[in-house]
């Protein structure tokens, strides 16, 4: 009898997710907006659909594209811009684990964001020289990002390729009339930064935006009821009452 | 290992055409794809069937492309369908949520019956 011999993507993909179940929440990280969700594609949002590729080319240095993802993978947080907090898992990047973030969204374009919200990502796929990472329902943006590392005529070439669209009507709003999308634009551009710095290279990022889909799909309006940072808003103006009445326990310890 | 840059050929059966994909689906393959692609949309096609038989690696690149091509056809009012996919492809149909929005066939006569 033959036996089907597995793909060689195999051990890369995460299993079929239904709901992400969290099982392992780092110190600092706050676990809401995650547990229970199910994770959402480019195809289930609301609003514009764009491919969006920041790149950095990092001449000079010779390690491989491994070795360079390895190293960005090690300070993914640190490479964060002020004001962004990733927490990848203790385990590592690895399929169908959590990187938990805490970050700002902006009120106007060029200010610094105001509104809380506490999310994370679910890693989908995971190779030596690229992750991916994919949205959970209630998330800004429904999609993935892509992070991957690539060798062109001797030069190691970082880069980060969204494929999204705002969840909802109110993100659609947020993301091109409240300069969501020109902090997250500015956010992948200062990581790519901060990675060539610390491989000691001036990097001059590229960008590079594709529209898919110009289509606002109102059938997926009603994402509204998942918004993370509604939600972020209700969790902290009900802090008082939670510290009157303490609920069971959902997040990691907190750090010094 | 050995890779398999993806190649394809295009053929028409109706209002359907067949895209039969062969090798890797990854970054390198987005040329290959696209082209096929574009082939294949003809005015009167309907629907894109995109063959997996053949194919024996996709990664999360590969997968970001073939929403691409999804978004190509909904703009235009066509199907995307699939067939060939093994049991580890649907299961990575599913985790993407791509199963949501194409219609995935156990084979290339299943799907032409139904839609041609």
């Amino acid at each position: 009898m033959s036996v089907t011999p597995p793909n060689r993507d195999a051990g890369h993909w995460a299993k079929p997710i239904r709901k992400i179940k969290v099982t392992d929440v780092p110190a600092g990280a706050v676990n809401l907006n995650v547990d229970g969700q199910a994770v959402v594609s480019p195809l289930q949002g609301f609003g514009t659909l764009w491919q969006k590729t920041y790149q950095v080319r990092l001449p000079g240095v010779t390690l491989s594209a491994a070795e360079v993802m390895r190293i960005w993978r090690e300070n993914f947080p640190r490479l964060q811009p002020a004001g962004n907090h990733f927490f990848p898992p203790a385990a590592g990047i690895e399929p169908g684990r959590v990187i938990f973030i805490d970050t700002t969204l902006p009120v106007f374009p060029g200010l610094p964001g105001l509104i809380p919200i506490a999310a994370g990502v679910v890693v989908i796929y995971e190779d030596d020289e690229c992750f991916t990472v994919m949205t959970p329902a209630g998330f800004p943006e429904c999609g993935w990002n892509t992070f991957s590392v690539q060798v062109e005529e001797g030069v190691p070439v970082a880069q980060v390729q969204s494929l999204a669209r705002a969840a909802d009507p109110i993100y659609e709003f947020g993301l091109y009339v409240m300069g969501g999308a020109q902090k997250q634009e500015g956010t992948w551009q200062a990581v790519l930064t901060a990675l060539a710095a610390h491989f000691g290279v001036a990097g001059q990022v590229q960008m590079h935006r594709t529209c898919l889909d110009p289509r606002l799909q109102w059938a997926e309006a009603g994402n509204v009821w998942h918004n993370a940072a509604l939600r972020t808003i209700l969790y902290v103006l009900a802090t008082p009452l939670r510290r009157l009445f303490p609920p069971r326990l959902k997040s990691g310890p907190r750090q010094p | 290992m050995a890779t398999k840059a993806l190649e394809t050929s295009v053929r028409r059966a109706g209002v359907v055409s067949v895209i039969s994909l062969e090798g890797e689906i990854d970054g390198f393959a987005e040329e290959a794809l696209n082209h096929a692609y574009t082939a294949a949309a003809a005015p009167d096609v309907t629907a894109v069937l995109l063959k997996f038989d053949r194919v024996d690696y996709i990664n999360s690149t590969g997968i970001a492309l073939i929403v691409g091509l999804l978004a190509q056809a909904r703009k235009s009012g066509r199907r995307l369908l699939t067939s060939g996919l093994s049991q580890h492809y649907r299961e990575i149909f599913q985790i993407t949520r791509l199963s949501d929005f194409m219609q995935i066939y156990p084979d290339e006569a299943t799907a032409l019956a139904q839609n041609a």
